[in-house]
């Protein structure tokens, strides 16, 4: 394989590998709950298309499943699958970060 | 096998929580808190938001009343002048007139025209300094550098506490009500000087520095406390800042026991100065 290719593989894993199930927990459409919502959604998109499953919760409709959760706060983003479960807080605007919290980037995936 | 994690594992685990929702707090990224019973919106952006533009609506309100005081000021100021001042001229012309009529035996008459016509000079005097203070004529026909000059010198007669100005600015010619807003800014340094700083000296500066104008006022008194200096009490530093602030300038004060106080202004030059004068 050539070099490139293999950055490549690196940037974007195997095609057949591990689904990612994310439950964001937002509120309505708050400007950092909408922005989470469109930040996660692009980041699945380029990192592990056709792998994931986002569960959103409206905590002005459900606040049982965020007590449950431990959710403080909205946006939070939890990486349920594959284990450790990783919480993220905020709008998800620094890909970079997201990226390492939810052990996205190079060989880890 | 041993699998129990060590003791701080999970302390550490939970301050790292703690810090990253500092983080999102601090940077404005949460827009609600789940609480037991409610959930709290958070519209800390809309709310800052909201904030400034209240700001800015009280700062154009100041701005407002400053300069609708600045024009009362100089109508009263030309009332005074115009109709006081010629009143008392023509009493004074009258008890000189009366007291040439006299005869050489009248003197309780002569002593009382006397006492009267020392009495109208000085109310004379009296309309001419009240109206100087509340409209000085000389920023009008003399320009801001000038009449910066004549209150140093009158500071240094009426206090004692010797005052020098600077300037560089000497041929710039002043926006009129720039012009004004710096005079009373350097009216009110120096009345803080005269009666707070327990100062020996003062100086004035204003100076053109690349787009700014930067007027400074400094003393070697007992320098000024924080509280002073952000105190709702204190009205002649807040007049003074929003005097500034209505300029788009700047306003620092600040001072120390062994330094003095200093208070520094910087307006855009745009602002403050039309062009040079001929």
């Amino acid at each position: 394989m050539t070099k490139a290719g293999k950055r490549e593989k690196r940037k974007y894993g195997k095609p057949g590998g591990k689904t990612y199930v994310f439950r964001l927990f937002v509120a309505g459409n708050e400007s950092n709950s909408a922005q989470a919502r469109v930040n996660l959604a692009r980041i699945c998109e380029e990192h592990i298309k056709g792998r994931y499953k986002i569960d959103a919760v409206d905590v002005l409709k459900d606040a049982t499943a965020a007590h449950k959760n431990n959710v403080l706060v909205t946006p939070t983003l939890i990486l349920i699958k594959p284990l450790p479960k990783v919480a993220v807080l905020g709008n998800l605007n620094d890909t970079r970060q997201v990226l390492a919290a939810l052990r996205l980037t190079g060989d880890e995936r | 096998m041993n699998n129990q994690k060590p003791p701080y594992s999970e302390l550490e685990t939970k301050m790292k929580e703690a810090e990253e929702l500092i983080h999102a707090l601090r940077t404005q990224q949460v827009d609600a808190i789940v609480g037991e019973r409610h959930i709290m919106l958070v519209r800390l952006k809309q709310a800052e938001e909201n904030l400034k533009s209240s700001r800015n609506q009280l700062r154009a309100l100041a701005s407002y009343l400053l300069s609708a005081r600045e024009n009362e000021r100089a109508v009263i100021a030309r009332e005074l002048h115009d109709e006081f001042g010629q009143g008392l001229t023509s009493l004074q012309l009258g008890l000189s007139w009366i007291s040439r009529k006299l005869t050489p035996g009248q003197k309780p008459l002569q002593e009382k025209i006397r006492s009267l016509s020392a009495t109208t000079t000085s109310l004379m005097r009296s309309v001419k300094s009240i109206a100087s203070e509340l409209r000085p004529s000389v920023l009008d026909e003399l320009g801001l550098v000038k009449t910066l000059k004549s209150e140093a010198r009158e500071f240094e007669g009426h206090t004692g506490i010797q005052c020098r100005f600077k300037t560089n600015t000497a041929k710039a010619k002043f926006d009129r009500s720039a012009a004004v807003a710096i005079f009373r800014i350097v009216q009110a340094a120096l009345t803080n000087v005269a009666r707070h700083a327990h100062a020996s000296r003062a100086l004035i500066t204003l100076m053109k520095k690349k787009n700014e104008l930067i007027l400074t006022v400094m003393d070697n008194g007992k320098g000024i406390s924080r509280k002073l200096i952000y105190g709702h009490d204190s009205l002649g530093i807040t007049g003074m800042r929003e005097r500034a602030l209505a300029l788009r300038g700047t306003f620092t004060l600040g001072g120390s026991r062994s330094k003095g106080t200093i208070l520094t202004v910087q307006i855009p030059l745009s602002r403050v100065i039309t062009g040079t004068a001929s």
